[in-house]
């Protein structure tokens, strides 16, 4: 039996899963500063009559990171950067409390400038005075060459040996200084207290009985285990949304083309599925108000939802973006677009009524009949949706790509059906679906796919490798291991390290029964050339095992 | 018509999978460390930076400029209508009010690329700048263009492109044609008959310095941009006069162009050559980039950069400031030069050439005859002859109209356009109609006795 839970701002869901069936779904008010106490409520009625033993996975998708952050709790950290040559961050204001250090590496991940021994032990000597407990040591290019960060961070950590300090080079493998930097900040100031949260919530399951692995959900819609997670904590941020996407992914698993519409009670998200593949934000999650590197899925948040609160301006009707309360036919205290679909369809989701009467007010002041201003409610709230979608299809369009093959093949993709995510999605989505001239989908057990798709997630990984033969090295991102190789070194081979080090990494994970769902999504090579002759080759290897469902899903019986 | 936008817009294509040939300088990783370099510095995250995805040119939007042989299509493969539509999606943007200028920065290059093509000069089939400018004046009816040629190479291609074009302004700098390819592009090498001073061309010593290019931009290109008053002006921005560049000699530095972009403020510009991949083109780039965006460039620099490499030697100096001084004096009286050669000619001007292709080993023969209008800049005749060419040797004829034809050239000209189409023996393999009043492109087989219309 699986159990999923997905902590989101209002509301925690549960679901219990076993061959083809849900046993059981809970949902509770989130209590947002006792977490825990959420996820062990919801979890405890989960478990009634069932037995822990029979029970081989817990995932949890949980907010507390997002929370941190939001509220401006994580840890005051110390980031020093190692920029080289570019842009002018000391002006930019790029991170106020930063300090910079000498030292440069360029593409090729050779030195181009030393550090200064100096030069750091004054810092450190800064960072003592101020009483940072943790640091973040950032350098461009570090992903080809982590030498520098590696001796920065020996150097502050001899001066202060109880400083925490997270180096750019663990955090991330991509290029782009910037948001390495970004992620190890702020992995750096939510470290201890993700531990702490780890450490309970093991703590209590263990109590409970549970002896099953405990599995955390990422913004990119994988799973890693809680204790892998205890050094990236940032991969947890936006695992809500992540939770939602692969929740649609579960219940539909085919190659076709979805636009996920989870609609909330204020906020609706919108996300695409293309041909069975959930697609990633272009510039990675945004944390703290700057792009980081941590891979999420493309998500839409729009300002709308099935409790906005419905008003007449005096010249139009307005949608929210607040809430007064739940929709008028649940007993709430004003008209909303759940009020409106409850009208015209009979009062199939509460009292008709209370929908009626509270529509009538709003009418009347707009001096339109109330099924008028009930279908301009709904034609308002389905073509704000279907404008986003078009908007988001463009967007995907629009990503720039670098080769001829990537502009002459990329096809126009077109929504096949939209996925219903959420409780109020079933108001709105056959309505949607009309609009934009495709199917619609909502599942039975739509209003919890969240956490059905935390409970049946698979464990995403991902490595870049970076292979330089005329240097004779190679790069691998995550851990920052490097190694030699001979001048003679082809793509094939370099394929194989990578897969050999994905395997390794799987292992580790305790995840190695996925090692062989791998896919190479980039596999680059080029010539190093001097005057006219080959020098040397470079190769960029990324092999991943992308987001997906675990073996033991067998689907859902609606 | 435009509202004011903030951002700078950025077309980044590689093309990483496109070479001349694998050892070739342009080749498939010519940008790869420039991507390196913009993608770790994360410059395109920023909010003073909007990436756009090119399209694939039109082949209507090539015949708008060159005259290819056999067909627009065994010249502009997909890589250069891709690089050419790069340029065409900064344009609409900039026009549309989007971005307060943008960069296109793609290959192949174009500005070898003269009017009629039979195969590859200087690495260049299609040039990017004058697709672009044809479509602004055929799609925004822009009149005043001006093309600011900064590649160490002379912009041969554009200048045959715009010679006759007194709309145009072409301003090339460039190392001096007597050391290196095409061995063009000298001072008096101003223009047409009928469009004198509007073609410009500075050569540099080799070895020419930051401040030998600033100076040429401050006394000349920046007070005739003023002067001229475009509506627009276009960089040709080759980044060849690096010091570092493996093909020429020159001196110029990352922080010079960052400066000169600075200064120069073009609308739009569009990479060219540049070919000291590693040690040049990471740090030039960003310069451009950043200098366009308005970005601090300070902090930029190459790794083994010195202060000194910037100063500009006296002598050099002197020779720069006579070359400026005789420009500006050819360009205040451009309109006394038209007037002058006007009158003094008959009928028409005529001129026989020899163009040499050096990447496809192609020898062609041209007789260009401009006829002379009073009213109007003229319409242009091209009689080509090339052998060497891979589809075999060609001679072809091509018809020219230009937008500001008056009715009389225009009508002229197509009569001796369905005249010569209906020769009964094949005096050419192809003949060729330029109707840029109606934007209409025209070629004729004389084998197959097919028209194909553009
Ligand atoms: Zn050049
Ligand atoms: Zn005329």
């Amino acid at each position: 039996m699986l159990i999923g839970i997905d902590v989101g701002g209002t509301f925690t869901d549960g679901v219990l899963y076993h061959e083809g069936s849900i046993l059981n779904t809970v949902k509770k008010p989130t209590v947002a500063r006792k977490l825990q106490e959420s996820i062990i409520a919801v979890l405890e009625e989960l478990l009634r009559g069932v037995k822990e033993k029979e029970i081989s996975r817990v995932v949890l998708s949980t907010t507390l990171v997002t929370n941190l952050l939001a509220a401006g709790q994580e840890e005051k950290t110390a980031l020093l950067l190692i920029p080289g040559p570019g842009l002018n961050l000391r002006r930019m204001n790029f991170f106020p409390s930063a300090y910079f250090l000498k030292g440069a590496i360029d593409f090729r991940g050779r030195i181009t400038e030393p550090l200064d021994r100096e030069e750091i032990v004054e810092i450190a000597g800064q960072i003592k005075a101020a009483g940072f407990r943790t640091a973040a040591v950032v350098g461009k290019f570090s992903c080809r060459n982590s030498s520098h960060e590696r001796q920065a961070a020996e150097i502050l950590q001899e001066r202060i040996p109880d400083l925490r300090v997270v180096k750019g080079f663990q955090v991330s493998g991509q290029l782009n200084f910037l948001r390495r930097a970004v992620t190890a900040y702020y992995t750096a100031a939510t470290m201890d207290k993700w531990k702490g949260f780890a450490t309970d919530i093991t703590s209590a399951l263990r109590k409970r009985g549970l002896v099953c692995p405990i599995d955390i959900l990422k913004a990119d819609g994988g799973t890693m285990p809680l204790e892998a997670s205890l050094s990236h904590p940032c991969e947890t941020v936006f695992s809500g949304p992540a939770a939602s996407v692969m929740g649609a992914f579960a219940l539909t698993r085919d190659n076709r083309t979805s636009v996920v519409v989870d609609i909330g009670g204020t906020t609706s998200d919108l996300a695409l599925i293309l041909q069975g593949q959930p697609l990633h934000a272009s510039k990675g999650a945004i944390l703290g108000g700057r792009y980081s590197s941590i891979r999420s899925f493309a998500v839409r948040s729009i300002a709308l939802g099935g409790d906005s609160a419905i008003r007449w301006t005096g010249k139009d009707i307005e949608l929210g973006p607040d809430r007064l309360g739940p929709a008028a036919c649940f007993g709430g205290p004003a008209a909303t677009p759940t009020d409106a679909v409850n009208y015209l369809e009979g009062g199939i989701l509460g009292s008709l009524s209370s929908s009626e009467e509270a529509l009538g007010k709003v009418s009347r002041q707009a001096g339109m009949a109330v099924k008028e201003l009930a279908e301009s409610v709904v034609a308002m709230v389905t073509g704000r949706l279907a404008a986003e979608i078009k908007e988001m299809f463009k967007a995907w369009e629009q990503e720039p790509a670098y080769r001829i093959w990537e502009i002459i093949n990329k096809q126009k993709v077109k929504a096949d059906r939209i996925v219903g995510i959420g409780a109020a999605a079933g108001a709105f989505v056959p309505a949607l679906a009309g609009r934009l001239n495709c199917e619609s989908f909502v599942h039975a057990y739509s209003p919890v796919a969240n956490a059905l798709g935390a409970a049946v997630a698979r464990p995403t990984v991902s490595l870049l490798l970076h292979v330089d033969t005329e240097n004779g090295t190679y790069h691998l991102d995550r851990e920052g291991l490097a190694g030699e190789v001979s001048y003679h070194f082809r793509l094939e081979d370099a394929k194989k390290l990578a897969l050999q080090q994905l395997q390794r990494i799987a292992g580790l994970r305790g995840i190695g029964q996925y090692a062989d769902r791998y896919e190479f999504f980039r596999e680059e090579q080029f010539n190093i050339i001097r005057g006219w002759t080959t020098c040397g080759k470079l190769f960029d290897i990324g092999i991943q095992i992308a987001p997906g469902v675990i073996d033991e899903f067998k689907g859902v019986q609606a | 018509m435009k509202k004011k936008s903030e951002k700078t817009g950025l077309v980044f294509f590689p093309a990483f999978d496109w070479a001349i040939s694998p050892t070739h300088p342009e080749r498939e990783e010519r940008l790869l460390y420039t991507r390196d370099q913009l993608f770790e510095e994360g410059i395109m995250d920023l909010p003073q930076i909007v990436q756009y995805q090119p399209r694939l040119a039109e082949l209507k939007d090539i015949a708008r400029v060159h005259f290819c042989v056999p067909d627009i299509e065994a010249q502009a493969g997909e890589a250069h209508r891709i690089a050419a539509g790069g340029a065409l999606v900064l344009a609409d943007a900039f026009m549309t009010g989007k971005i307060k200028n943008g960069f296109a920065l793609i290959r192949p290059p174009g500005h070898h690329a003269m009017r009629v093509v039979h195969g590859n000069r200087g690495f260049c089939n299609i040039n990017n700048e004058p697709v672009m400018v044809e479509y602004l004046r055929q799609k925004y009816g822009l009149q005043r263009i001006a093309i600011v040629d900064t590649d160490v190479h002379h912009g041969d291609g554009t200048q045959d492109i715009y010679w006759h074009d007194p709309d145009v302004l072409f301003i090339s700098f460039h190392q001096d044609g007597r050391t290196l390819y095409p061995g063009s592009g000298f001072a008096d090498e101003t223009g047409g008959p009928l469009a004198q001073g509007t073609t410009l061309n500075v050569p540099l010593p080799p070895g020419t310095t930051d401040e030998g290019i600033l100076f040429v931009l401050d006394n000349l290109v920046l007070p005739v941009l003023e002067e001229f008053q475009p509506e627009i002006v276009v960089n040709s921005a080759g980044q060849d006069n690096h010091y570092t560049d493996p093909l020429a000699n020159m001196s110029f530095s990352a922080r010079g162009y960052a400066r000169l972009n600075e200064k120069l403020a073009p609308d739009i510009a569009v990479l060219e050559g540049g070919y000291s991949v590693e040690t040049a083109l990471p740090y030039v780039n960003m310069g451009i980039i950043m200098a366009m965006a308005g970005i601090d460039y300070s902090n930029l620099y190459e790794p083994d950069y010195k202060e000194e490499y910037s100063k500009e030697n006296p002598a050099r100096l002197k020779q720069l400031a006579e070359t400026v001084q005789r420009l500006n004096y050819v360009f205040s009286r451009r309109q006394e030069l038209v007037a002058a050669a006007r009158k003094k000619a008959d009928s028409f001007f005529r001129k026989s050439r020899y163009i040499s292709y050096d990447t496809d080993q192609i020898h062609e023969q041209q007789t260009e005859t401009l006829i002379n209008c009073p009213d109007c800049p003229g319409y242009l005749l091209i009689e080509s002859e090339a052998v060497g060419a891979r589809q075999g040797d060609a001679k072809i004829f091509c018809v020219s109209i230009p937008l500001r034809s008056c009715r009389r050239c225009r009508r002229e000209a197509l009569d001796l356009y369905a005249k010569t189409r209906r020769q009964p023996y094949e005096p050419y393999h192809y003949l060729y109609l330029q109707d840029r009043p109606a934007d209409v492109y025209l070629q004729y087989d004389y084998i197959t006795k097919k028209e194909r219309a553009y």
